[in-house]
């Protein structure tokens, strides 16, 4: 299946490139005098976190597509962002917390960015929990959709927490209407590694999105159970 | 400057695994489904 190979190539430089934004972050970044060693853990967490929010945005949009147009194509790809939205949420549930020990002396703050970014995790965890649970594809599409809707409506509020409330949270450094509040070699490193995770959030959703299209086909032949 | 490289270790060896963990999940789904 030409999808599923191009996927995977796509899977694989994307990767290599990873190796490289680690190399370029260590090596050839340096280092913030007040965070240390740890700030630089915001090119892997800030990319990742611009890939969840986009991700999730880009399975409402493919869900209300759905539900006027009644497309599977629609279906299968909010499925595929869905799940690798997920993956990036771990990310940045994982790494924000590793570089919130050392600069604010905890692990983690209940404050709105957080709780809602963990709130959105959660939702989506459902959203892919819903779809192995309903066994029609047409009704487990349509409630699929229904709440991919209600998690994209989400985004805004977790990207505009940080001016709502009074959080730990740091503000924007690269998303926001002003200048970068960093100097010009450490916002390459973190624009290189978006780029990055543009390819591998690419090549994540081809494949997933291809092995969706496959089970459907063995579903179709009665083989094996719904995605 | 504070002394937090162990911290930093840790955030990219955990989203490393994540990720590729991740796409080996996505090569062994996909390879079973194929398998006739």
């Amino acid at each position: 299946m030409r999808m599923l190979r191009v996927g995977r190539w796509i899977t694989a430089i994307a990767l290599l490139l990873l190796v490289g934004v680690y190399v370029r972050a260590l090596v050839f970044t340096p280092v913030e005098r007040m965070q240390g060693l740890a700030q630089k853990i915001y090119y892997l967490h800030v990319p990742a976190a611009i890939w969840t929010e986009t991700a999730m945005v880009l399975v409402g949009i493919a869900s209300v597509f759905y539900l006027f147009l009644k497309d599977p194509r629609l279906d299968r790809f909010a499925a595929a962002s869905a799940e690798v939205g997920v993956v990036f949420a771990a990310v940045v549930l994982t790494t924000g917390p590793i570089w919130g020990k050392p600069i604010w002396g905890t692990w983690w703050s209940w404050d709105a960015r957080l709780t809602s970014m963990l709130f959105l995790f959660l939702l989506y965890v459902g959203y892919l929990l819903l779809r192995s649970a309903v066994a029609d594809p047409a009704t487990r599409a349509r409630y699929a959709a229904v709440l991919g809707i209600c998690g994209m409506g989400l985004v805004p509020f977790i990207h505009f927490s940080v001016y709502l409330f009074r959080t730990l949270h740091p503000m924007p450094i690269i998303l926001k209407p002003s200048a970068p509040s960093m100097p010009g070699s450490m916002v390459a490193t973190a624009l290189f590694s978006v780029g990055v995770f543009t390819l591998l959030y690419v090549g994540f959703v081809v494949q997933r999105y291809a092995l969706s299209y496959l089970r459907e086909q063995l579903e179709a032949a009665g083989e094996v159970g719904h995605a | 400057m504070p002394e937090n490289g162990n911290y930093m270790i840790a955030a990219y060896i955990l989203g490393g695994v994540i990720l590729v963990g991740y796409a080996l999940s996505l090569y062994l789904r996909t390879r079973r489904s194929l398998r006739p």
